[in-house]
């Protein structure tokens, strides 16, 4: 199991924090990737913002009406390790034979 | 020590360097905001600035020459190649530059840079994304080669890699980023090897990925009654002739494993080293167990290109056949 955690983005307007309006998960909630997970108020708009990846919620790192600076944490997720932008996360598991030595000292 | 794996163990051996030298950087493609795509570098622009940990655009000679340019200037880069198959553009770099300067320039400039590269197969990658490259890197003069085996391991070796006062490529298993174990720090010198397993009848000299495969076919072999050791050789360059010596008079059979392909893979180099050192004391030819010299396959034969227990197996029959 991994721990991730998820900085406030740059929502795209060069601002530099966000206001929780409300979060629309709780911790130890299992939430599925692109799930929204917080409705933020960027002074411009409110913005629903979706998860980034699925797992279990593990810490909200700001309370309703707290202000998020961007980069900051926003909520840890704790999950099924993900692999790299390629490839697989390869299987833990003893591998199987089929070749058996003869021993010549026998 | 609690388990970890050895993103997270490489991840704090990068943010130790941080914190103790402010000479050190980290910079390469994604290590930033997003902290590399294999999580190495994560958070660690957050924690130690943007000046310090940052972004480059996706151009492998521009990473290589800056860190060049920089140690030069007094910096201690550690810079991450995303993907062994993309060493090759900065390969130029490396040969012309990195591996002469310290001679070219009669001492006065050497190069404690760091390259780590995610390495080798075992991730069902696409073309380019699991090459093993340690030969090509070893054989420069002036450049110093380096993988580990586990997450301990890997702490310790970035550690000694960071502080090389030589440039260090650093070859890290990727298909063993993610495995979790508890080993602690190996207690062996600087540039040595270590014997992960003791044994009396063969030695198997494995390093980064193939070092676990080597263990998991040990255990099998004891069940056919035959006492393997295992040799982590850690270094590639150079190498601890002495310590590969030492273990494979012990057992006076010996089998090298590796991803590589076979045909001038790091086995032949052993396999010579062997035979200068130990001729008289071998009771067998040394066995080299590789990849074929082809091109890594696609996803589908990736497990019949690497190196299996089988394929380690029948190489233990070998040598203890003569």
């Amino acid at each position: 199991m991994a721990l991730t955690t998820f900085n406030l983005p740059d929502l795209g307007e060069g601002l530099a924090e966000a206001t929780v309006i409300e979060w629309l998960v709780a911790e130890g909630d299992e939430v599925a990737r692109d799930a929204p997970i917080v409705e933020v108020d960027t002074a411009k708009a409110a913005v629903e913002i979706p998860s980034p990846v699925s797992g279990r919620v593990v810490t909200l790192h700001a309370a309703d009406g707290e202000t998020v600076a961007v980069g900051a944490p926003l909520i840890s997720f704790e999950g099924e390790d993900q692999a790299g932008i390629v490839g697989t996360v390869p299987p833990e598991e003893k591998p199987r034979r089929r070749v058996r030595l003869q021993n010549p000292k026998q | 020590m609690s388990e970890r794996s050895m993103q997270q163990a490489l991840n704090e051996a990068l943010a130790e360097a941080l914190a103790e030298d402010p000479r050190v950087l980290v910079f390469g493609e994604d290590v930033g905001r997003h902290g590399g795509v294999f999580r190495v570098t994560d958070d660690l622009q957050r924690r130690f600035g943007e000046q310090r940990v940052f972004d480059t655009p996706l151009g492998e000679a521009g990473i290589v020459g800056l860190a060049v340019g920089l140690c030069m200037q007094g910096w201690r880069p550690v810079v991450e190649i995303q993907f062994d198959g993309f060493v090759f553009p900065a390969f130029n770099q490396i040969a012309t530059q990195i591996s002469k300067l310290r001679t070219r320039t009669l001492g006065a400039f050497g190069l404690p840079l760091t390259i780590r590269v995610p390495s080798y197969g075992g991730i069902k990658g696409p073309e380019h994304h699991s090459e093993s490259v340690e030969t090509f890197v070893a054989h420069l003069p002036g450049i110093k080669v380096v993988s580990p085996s586990n997450p301990a391991e890997a702490q310790t070796l970035l550690g000694e890699a960071v502080r090389d006062p030589d440039p260090v490529v650093f070859l890290e298993p990727k298909s063993r980023y993610w495995a979790r174990d508890d080993s602690m720090p190996s207690p062996v010198g600087e540039y040595a090897s270590r014997v992960v397993r003791e044994g009396a009848d063969v030695t198997l000299f494995a390093w980064g990925a193939t070092v676990d495969r080597c263990l998991q076919s040990a255990e099998f072999a004891a069940e056919d009654g035959v006492d393997v050791q295992v040799v982590d050789l850690r270094w590639l360059k150079p190498l601890d002739v002495d310590g590969i010596s030492t273990a494979a008079g012990k057992t006076r059979r010996a089998v090298v494993v590796h991803e590589a392909p076979v045909t001038l893979g790091l086995g032949a180099e052993l396999s010579a080293v062997l035979m200068e050192r130990c001729f008289g004391d071998l009771l067998a030819p040394v066995v080299r167990v590789a990849a074929p010299d082809t091109p890594y396959p696609s996803a589908g034969l990736e497990d019949e290109y690497l190196p299996s227990v089988d394929r380690i197996l029948l190489g233990i029959q070998s040598a203890l056949d003569g």
